[in-house]
């Protein structure tokens, strides 16, 4: 029996995978660094390192940037430098101590010890500027636009760095979403102009520094910026929604990238969820997007479920798909 | 080109800063702000069409809708008390539990692109509150209530069939990520979009009918 990291592999080069990669399995997720973003608790509010604030009322799924009046970072885009201040990044070697004892407890021949980004730098900019403002500033102020990613490039770049000279990473789990169910939010060409070398820089500099897979997360329509994708380095697309043809995208680009999603978390992880719903989703992504350059897994960005009991039943529904399959 | 025909192209391209100077000159030209203002709507209703079709994305949206709201400006003060060129208000917002507002603002842009007045509850509004938004505004034709997640489709059912109790006659409007032609008959809509320029479409359509 393969490993879950050497069956991994066999199934992003087309290979002879044994079963059905589970998911998150591949990954041990690193997240308790110091470096790791502040987020919200359910039922709080909390400004994080960038002075973003975010809310994360009761009741709801995930948290929210806030973006009244009063708490919207960037006010005018051509004064952003006066507003946006990266956080440090230098913190103590005992502040890494957790973070280090987890890496080194993972058996590296089973699993990717995979450091984990959010936001990306489409979310960064709308959660410093909200989404109208960011998605119109890119025709009315595209220099400042490209100046405050390039910003926010620098910052990524001296993240990797800290993660890679700690961690000594073997993956990156990168989210940024790029758009809604039915599209991308940008065209691809405004894509391909101001995100494209941007993520390059970023996904390759972790390449050349030891970093062997680049998974990136986003749970939505993105099948025009595919080609974006593999220029930037990413081997996995995590996310992908059937409302993409997966299995068009596999055949026609799997050997170069890989889809990692086909079941849809808003269509399993509900409150009326039933294992039965779960098993009927799983069959038929297992069925229509098959054994290679295919993950079958949920949407969603983290290896959790919103209602208890999910994210297990998925598990075990691959399994049986992978005794009926291999 | 006729100036009004420069104001159409300019909007459709979004350059907000042109629009208002347009907008003037095709005053000064002789053409009525009635008719400088349907331009324009007509400009959305492409924009509306092509984004539905997948051929212009968000950006391009919002620009053309924030060059038609400069070129509004410039003819506001002379249609003041004006209301034969309005549709009618809608009231809209994002139903109980729900705070995403990305999309119903979308919506809400190019529902007033195509000719209504806009009152915008803004997220998490329950269904008393449409109820209430509907008593207290004149001349409200539409309802739109939007639903992004799955867990919040019990709230979307409730305001639909709220609303409908309390002015059976309303009509009403829905959208959002997990809802289907299906499921807007099933709760009691009149309309169903599957994105905001098809939601102008329909818009137009359930109050002109």
């Amino acid at each position: 029996m393969l490993t879950k990291r050497q069956n991994l592999v066999e199934v992003m080069r087309g290979g002879n995978p044994d079963r059905f990669v589970k998911q998150y399995e591949p990954f041990a997720l690193m997240m308790k660094t110091p470096i790791s973003r502040i987020k919200p608790p359910v039922g709080g509010t909390v400004v994080n390192e960038w002075g973003v604030t975010l809310s994360w009322p009761e009741g709801q799924l995930g948290s929210f940037p806030v973006h009244d009046e009063e708490h919207i970072v960037v006010k005018d885009i051509t004064k952003w430098r006066d507003y946006v201040k990266a956080p440090k990044l230098d913190y103590p070697e005992e502040a890494w101590v957790t973070a280090v004892a987890e890496a080194n407890a993972v058996d590296r021949s089973d699993q990717y010890v995979t450091v984990f980004v959010a936001p990306g730098l489409f979310e960064h900019v709308h959660y410093l500027m909200s989404m109208e403002e960011a998605l119109m500033a890119y025709y009315e102020e595209p220099e400042e636009m490209h100046a405050l990613i390039d910003y926010l490039v620098d910052f990524e770049l001296r993240l990797a760095k800290e993660f890679i000279d700690h961690l000594h990473p073997d993956a990156v789990f990168h989210h940024d979403d790029w758009g809604s169910q039915i599209n991308s939010f940008i065209s691809p060409a405004m894509f391909k102009e101001f995100f494209e070398p941007a993520y390059k820089k970023i996904y390759s500099y972790y390449k050349e520094n030891g970093v062997e897979l680049i998974v990136h997360h986003s749970d939505s329509y993105a099948a025009n910026l595919v080609p974006s994708m593999i220029e930037m380095g990413i081997d996995i697309w995590q996310g992908v929604m059937n409302t993409n043809n997966i299995p068009e995208l596999i055949k026609e680009y799997g050997d170069k990238i890989t889809f990692m999603g086909g079941i849809h978390s808003g269509l399993v992880d509900f409150p009326g969820w039933t294992p039965e719903i779960v098993a009927e989703y799983v069959k038929k992504t297992c069925e229509e997007n098959g054994k290679l350059y295919f993950i079958p897994s949920q949407t969603s960005g983290l290896p959790i479920d919103s209602f208890p009991g999910v994210y297990e039943t998925i598990n075990q529904e691959i399994d049986k798909m992978s005794e009926k399959m291999f | 080109m006729s100036k009004i025909a420069e104001v159409k192209a300019k909007v459709e391209a979004g350059k907000s800063k042109l629009v208002p100077g347009l907008v003037q000159e095709a005053l000064d030209e002789g053409n009525s702000p009635g008719e400088i203002l349907q331009a324009m709507v007509d400009s959305m209703g492409i924009v509306g069409d092509k984004f539905s079709s997948g051929e212009i994305f968000v950006p391009e949206m919002l620009i053309a809708a924030k060059a038609m709201s400069k070129g509004v400006e410039v003819l506001k003060p002379l249609m003041a008390g004006d209301g034969s060129t309005s549709l009618g208000t809608c009231i809209i917002g994002t139903v109980a539990g729900d705070l995403h507002d990305i999309g119903k603002n979308l919506v809400s842009m190019m529902i007033e692109s195509a000719g209504f007045d806009m009152i915008d509850l803004g997220v998490d509004v329950p269904a008393d509150t449409f109820v209430q938004a509907v008593k207290d505004n004149a001349n409200v034709k539409l309802v739109a209530c939007s639903g992004l997640l799955t867990t919040t489709m019990p709230a979307l059912k409730e305001a639909v069939q709220t609303i409908k109790v309390a002015y059976p006659e309303m009509k009403v409007i829905v959208g959002g990520a997990p809802v289907t032609p299906e499921y807007a008959a099933e709760v009691g809509a009149d309309g169903y979009a599957p994105d905001a320029g098809s939601a102008a479409v329909k818009a137009k359509e359930l109050v002109t009918a």
